[in-house]
């Protein structure tokens, strides 16, 4: 039986909601970076397969919610992205305090715009899986949510088909967008992030990128990847050819993807003893 | 090969590809089910704001090219057909 914990986790300005799952021998520690908005709804089930299986090889896993979304306390209104990083750092220090394994993160989709400097000079290992640093092509996609939701609701009045719900609280300091409400300030700090605010740095990474047999990387995506290349020299990008489970209309798990990520966990656990050793 | 060939061909790349791109985001159809006719906005379920938006995402990267929030319109989401016209058109 899994020995897993449901808790709330003081986190900077609110109790976090958190699912940790502690095996007897500890070997490492992976805190998951759930992405934002409607992808956290999309990939919780995947999220929630990766620690099972992390945890059978040893590892102690944390799932949680961000400040303001999920069951975590507060208001999405109230979120900054400075409050959303600031608790994933505390929440690597506090394992820091009280373990000597190595510390991983692993980063989904959109929550790589979460991902800076402070946060990666704190890890001995990241998980990048389909990342996505561009802040201003995800929140051009996520603006678009309304004028698709608008486009539904009403098919038949054209004119209404390009009208967004952008400041919909009637406050041009506050955005609504598909039903979450939060600041522009976040909106703005979002569509701001790019792999170049991050520097050069030495950690053992892979990035898993999904990409089907005899297709060609797309331009954006091979920019991405080439950018994250330079920051993160050693960088070991594995092709996964599998469904794109957060895109899916219906539930879907990308099996091929679960079976490679425990191999790869154990490498950046070898790697990490190795580093250790030299 | 003549100018309307070639027009065709690469229609019939681009409707391909957005079978492709469409099969992955609903998942729920048979493969005969979709074909350039098949029609989307209002006709499948499932096709909604979230599954327009990851296709506009999913196009916009593998063909490259941006599409405006104008083209968002009913009229391109019709069928496979009239998406692969927007698409031919921005290329």
């Amino acid at each position: 039986m899994i020995n897993c914990n449901a808790e709330f986790y003081s986190g900077t300005k609110g109790q976090l909601f958190r699912l940790t799952r502690t095996p007897e021998n500890i070997n490492a520690h992976i805190i998951y970076i759930a992405p934002l908005f409607e992808q956290a709804n999309q990939t919780r089930h995947m999220l929630t397969r990766s620690a099972i299986s992390a945890y059978s090889q040893g590892v102690e896993t944390v799932i949680y919610d961000h400040f303001g979304t999920g069951d975590s306390e507060g208001e999405l209104i109230d979120a900054s992205l400075a409050l959303w990083q600031q608790d994933i750092i505390a929440q690597i220090s506090a394992i820091k305090t009280s373990s000597s394994k190595p510390i991983f993160i692993s980063v989904l989709l959109s929550a790589a715009l979460l991902i800076n400097n402070e946060i990666l000079v704190l890890l001995d290992g990241l998980l990048l899986i389909q990342a996505d640093f561009n802040g201003k092509s995800f929140t051009r996609q996520f603006k678009r949510m309304s004028v698709a939701g608008n486009l539904v609701k009403a098919p038949i009045s054209k004119s209404s088909n390009n009208k967004n719900d952008d400041k919909g609280c009637g406050d041009s300091s506050y955005v609504d967008i598909a039903g979450y409400q939060f600041t522009q300030q976040l909106f703005d700090e979002l569509a701001k992030q790019n792999i170049n605010k991050l520097s050069e740095y030495s950690v053992a990474c892979t990035w898993f990128e999904w990409l089907s047999s005899g297709i060609e990387l797309t331009p954006s995506r091979l920019k991405q990847l080439q950018a994250f290349q330079l920051i993160l020299p050693q960088t070991e990008f594995v092709m996964v050819d599998d469904v794109k489970y957060w895109q899916a209309t219906e539930l879907q798990l990308a099996q091929k993807f679960l079976q490679q990520e425990p191999q790869i966990i154990l490498q950046l656990l070898e790697k990490y003893k190795a580093g250790r050793q030299s | 090969m003549n100018t309307a060939h070639t027009i065709d061909q690469k229609n019939e790349q681009t409707t391909a590809q957005i079978i492709t791109i469409l099969m992955a985001i609903i998942p729920g159809y048979d493969n005969d089910f979709w074909s350039a006719e098949t029609e989307l906005f209002g006709a499948i379920a499932e096709f909604d704001s979230m599954a327009i938006v990851t296709l506009i995402g999913e196009i916009e990267e593998q063909f490259d090219i941006e599409l405006d929030d104008d083209d968002i319109s009913a009229e391109n989401f019709a069928t496979i057909s009239s998406l692969a016209e927007l698409i031919l058109e921005c290329d």
